[in-house]
């Protein structure tokens, strides 16, 4: 039997076999060439997001610093505690050591010790001399990271404009925000092979991505005049027991902001903190109340001008040429427009008087004839003509825009309020603004804190540049309104803004907030200096004072004690 | 001249054959410890807790190769219905005193803690079962009826097999065997072509009614292998698990790989990497080249046995090889085809690389008979 010898046919069948295995063999090299060639780049990209582990490391975030280099946004190091489980060898002392040195309770630690996690934080923004003296116990298990936290070092002074951080130190608001990109810098990270239960395989190394600290920011504000603002913005709302006084100092000639304060100011080093009588609000209501103590006045809220939005009005006016400097008017003490009776404020006129007495009497009348003079047509393309449509281009997060009416629901007893500031809303800034672009020869500027972005070691790497547009009235206006302002600081009704020394312009304001009638006003007063050439422009929003609350009489003092220092200070020319 | 050569080369040893074999083995053993250290050193704390139990397997394996490589092959012939009997009777007791592990009972005790793997018993009794049978019924083997015996004698293996170890793939591989030793002893081609075609276009009509089935469709886990297998990397958290670490190894692997040593996926990504999907690391370790050098091995090892078959001096010797040959590249192409997810993942293991003891003594066993049947090859007649 087992002699039988294979045949041709067996042979065949053999090799039929054989060819049949190569064939497939052929089609598994083929198959594997596919995988390793065409799709290895996809596959390998996959394993390696697998195998790698990244730890980040943060950046430092740049500084931001006032006009002469003084820290107003610092870094201090801090220190995350954390244990990891598998290391540790002594869990007693672990435990007694950290509650110890961190104050916390043992129970709590000792929880976190014994947790079954592979890395486990016990408390991070841990000062670094606790962290040091943590790190030199050398315990096996315990992870001392150091680590940057923002800190302010002037605490509130003017937090509404720099904001504050993130756990993860990302701008929240403010100019955190705003200058983000530049301020964060890269976080760097360090990439660990590790196996299939997370442990770090050490054969493969790690890589280290260095992290690029961040950019700094140098600012237009001047600590001694945010400092005095700030001061004085305080003092006016304590004395006048008023919700809350906003302060803007700024160069009318380019749109540098000094000084920006919104009192009450809140300490950005602990921006989470509500004032201890709405400290028992939770939820919704905490953070409406956050928002709240956050907010920057000057910037994110708009409010009635009143009378210093009259310097609009007559830009417009002598512009179009209705009015001149001499143009005569009188006022009765009130004037009808339409069916409506609209009051001057000196119950019983002033009389017969010039444009230039009307602007320093703030002659309502005068006004609301100028602009009836000008139509709703023109008023409104002025309107448009110095920029009061648009934001002001501040950089600074959150503008709010200009509310006003629409042209085609504008009639006459409308144009009449807004003639001499009433019935629409515009932000302080976009005020300040536009009083600056109209007695600075007639550029509109962009007011702004960003001066420029320098690197680590101080050198500028970037100017910031913000637009401006010139002519929007000529420089003939211009100069008759800085004259007429001048006057009503030295003659008229904004005599309490004077300083002993320096030819100051400005304008007051007082308004009544809606809802009309229930006795709450706005005091302002705008002035600049010196009022021929002006090299600083302010204005100073006094939020329903009590007691007086005329505009010449709660907000023009304001402006005069901060001149009286600054202006020297800034060696503005006297007279 | 003539005469002196005739009598000194009077039997043919095949030392190609047996480079291979070794070479696969040694290279199985480095793979081993390549890819299995890791995992040996953090569950067992020594780097070579896998390697120096494969190294005692392989050792007897090589032992008993070498006897059987000097035993006259027509010997095993009397051997055959108690080789059949006992190794069905081995798999009978495993559901009895059987070991489990991962889940299944496969596993027989030995003494000294050893294990023993039936079903791999079960492939070389019924290559020497129809090898014999297909001898002893002569031509009437080529006959329905003789063709019946054999299929019935490898597919009740392979049913006990696949029944008694619950093991898919040891089963198909042992009716895989049947199949290509009957196809060899046949004269006949249309039929197994036909065969081919209706169970091709059966495979193509199940896959194409599987696309539409979804993972959760209270399918049994076989069918999930398949779901899974359509896209493993939307099961890769499940059934696809394996499949798409073993994709990622061979994906990383390049043309020459990452070097000896160098995988990351053994590092724990790929279950048990040592076992069936060892050619996954071998692709991420020694890149294209790698895997297709140990290709390429195999296919000259079936070569090889193939030249001894069709030169063997019986028919008996023929089959025996056919036999192995038949098991080997069946294991080796499904192998590579779990690995590179070509076909649903179902367990094989790569033939003298893998580990598993019971599985590399046996087949060294049977390349000693496959040189035996050789060294009966006389060079000149």
């Amino acid at each position: 039997m087992s002699s039988l010898r294979n045949t041709m046919v067996h042979r065949k069948k053999m090799f039929f076999f054989i060819w049949a295995c190569t064939a497939l063999f052929i089609g598994l090299v083929a198959r594997l060439g596919y995988l390793m060639l065409v799709q290895g780049e996809y596959y390998s990209q996959k394993a390696t997001q697998l195998h790698e582990r990244e730890r980040n490391i943060k950046a430092s975030r740049g500084l931001i610093l006032d006009r002469n280099g003084t820290v107003l946004a610092g870094n201090i190091s801090v220190c995350t505690i954390s244990v990891i489980h598998n290391q540790i060898t002594n869990p007693d002392e672990v435990v007694q050591v950290l509650s110890k040195e961190l104050g916390m309770s043992a129970d709590s630690i000792r929880k976190s010790v014994e947790k079954y996690t592979s890395i486990e934080r016990i408390k991070s923004n841990v000062d670094k001399e606790t962290g040091d003296r943590i790190r030199a116990y050398d315990l096996d298990g315990v992870k001392v990271d150091e680590d940057y936290k923002r800190y302010y070092p002037y605490g509130e002074l003017a937090s509404k404009v720099l904001g504050f951080t993130g756990a993860d130190n990302q701008g929240i608001i403010g100019l955190e925000v705003k200058y983000d990109e530049y301020l964060q810098g890269q976080p760097g990270q360090i990439l660990t092979m590790t196996d299939a239960r997370g442990i770090e395989y050490s054969l493969a190394g790690e890589r280290r991505d260095e992290p690029e600290a961040g950019s700094n920011l140098y600012t237009t504000l001047d600590i001694n005049i945010q400092s005095y603002a700030t001061q004085l913005a305080y003092s006016a709302m304590e004395s006048k027991e008023a919700e809350s006084v906003s302060i803007i100092v700024m160069n009318p000639q380019n749109g540098e902001i000094y000084a920006m304060t919104s009192v009450p100011e809140y300490n950005p080093n602990e921006p989470f903190t509500l004032p201890e009588e709405l400290n028992d609000l939770t939820g919704e209501a905490r953070q409406d109340a956050l928002n709240q103590m956050w907010r920057n006045g000057c910037v994110n809220d708009t409010y009635e001008p009143g009378s210093t939005f009259k310097v609009i009005t007559g830009a417009a006016g002598l512009e179009e040429g209705v009015v001149t400097r001499e143009t005569g008017f009188s006022c009765p003490g009130f004037i009808i427009v339409e069916d409506r009776k609209i009051k001057c404020h000196k119950v019983g006129g002033h009389g017969s008087l010039t444009f230039e007495g009307a602007t320093m009497a703030s002659c309502n009348p005068s006004y609301i004839n100028v602009g009836l003079r000008l139509g709703i047509e023109r008023y409104y393309d002025y309107f448009e003509q110095f920029g009061l449509f648009n934001k002001t281009g501040i950089d600074l997060p959150g503008e709010a825009g200009t509310i006003m009416h629409k042209e085609e629901n504008m009639g006459l007893v409308e144009l009449a309020c807004v003639s001499f500031g009433q019935s629409f809303q515009i932000t302080p800034i976009q005020l300040l603004t536009t009083i600056s672009s109209i007695i600075n020869g007639g550029t509109r500027i962009t007011p702004h804190l960003g001066n420029y972005i320098a690197d680590a070691s101080g050198a500028a790497t970037q100017k910031l540049v913000f637009p401006e547009a010139s002519g929007i009235v000529s420089e003939e206006t211009s100069k008759i309104m800085r004259e007429m302002l001048e006057k009503v600081v030295s003659e008229g009704g904004g005599g309490n803004g004077k300083v002993e020394g320096f030819s100051v312009g400005g304008k007051t304001a007082t308004s009544q907030t809606l809802p009309r009638g229930t006795g709450r006003y706005i005091s302002s007063f705008v002035g600049f200096a010196p009022a021929d050439d002006p090299q600083v422009i302010a204005i100073a929003i006094v939020n329903n004072p009590k007691g007086l609350y005329y505009g010449g009489l709660v907000a023009a003092p304001i402006i005069r004690q901060l001149y009286e220092n600054i202006l020297p200070y800034l060696g503005v020319e006297g007279i | 001249m003539k005469k002196e050569k005739k009598k000194r080369t009077e039997y043919y040893f095949d030392y190609s054959l047996l480079f291979i074999v070794l070479f696969l083995v040694g290279f199985g053993l480095m793979m081993i410890y390549s890819v299995s250290s890791y995992e040996a050193y953090t569950k067992y704390g020594s780097e070579s807790f896998f390697l120096v139990k494969q190294l005692i397997a392989v050792g007897i394996g090589l032992v008993g190769m070498a006897v059987v490589t000097f035993v006259p092959y027509k010997w095993y012939e009397k051997l055959y219905g108690w080789g059949y009997v006992i190794s069905f009777g081995l798999l009978a007791l495993v559901p009895i005193i059987g070991i489990e592990s991962h889940g299944v009972k496969r596993w027989l005790p030995l003494p000294g803690g050893q294990q023993f793997q039936p079903a791999e018993l079960a492939k070389i009794a019924v290559i020497l079962f129809c090898a014999t049978m297909i001898c002893k019924m002569g031509k009437g083997a080529r006959k329905l009826g003789g063709n019946l015996i054999l299929l019935l004698a490898s597919g009740a293996m392979a049913l006990g097999v696949y029944l008694l170890t619950s093991n898919l793939s040891s089963a198909i591989i042992v009716l895989g065997i049947g199949v290509v030793m009957i196809f060899v002893e046949n004269r006949n081609y249309s039929v197994f072509i036909i065969l081919a075609v209706i169970g091709i276009a059966a495979v193509v009509a199940f896959v194409m009614y599987m696309k539409n089935v979804g993972m959760d469709d209270g399918l049994s886990w076989r069918f999930e292998r398949i779901v899974a297998w359509l896209d493993p990397e939307a099961h890769s958290q499940g059934k696809g698990f394996q499949t798409v670490q073993a994709l990622y190894a061979i994906g990383s692997g390049g043309i020459w790989g990452k070097g000896l040593g160098q995988s990351m996926q053994k590092l724990g990504f790929i279950p048990e990497a040592q076992n069936d999907m060892i050619f996954s690391v071998i692709c991420e370790e020694l890149g294209l080249f790698g895997g297709i050098l140990i290709i390429v091995l195999f296919l000259i090892l079936l070569w090889r046995m193939v030249i001894i078959a069709i030169n063997a001096q019986d028919m008996f010797g023929s089959q025996l090889v056919i036999g192995v040959a038949a098991q080997i590249a069946i294991q080796v192409i499904l192998n590579i085809a779990v690995v590179t997810n070509t076909i649903p993942n179902t367990g094989i293991s790569l033939p003298f690389i893998s580990y598993g003891g019971t599985s590399v003594i046996f087949l060294l066993l049977e390349i000693g008979v496959v040189m035996s049947v050789a060294r009966s090859i006389k060079l000149v007649e």
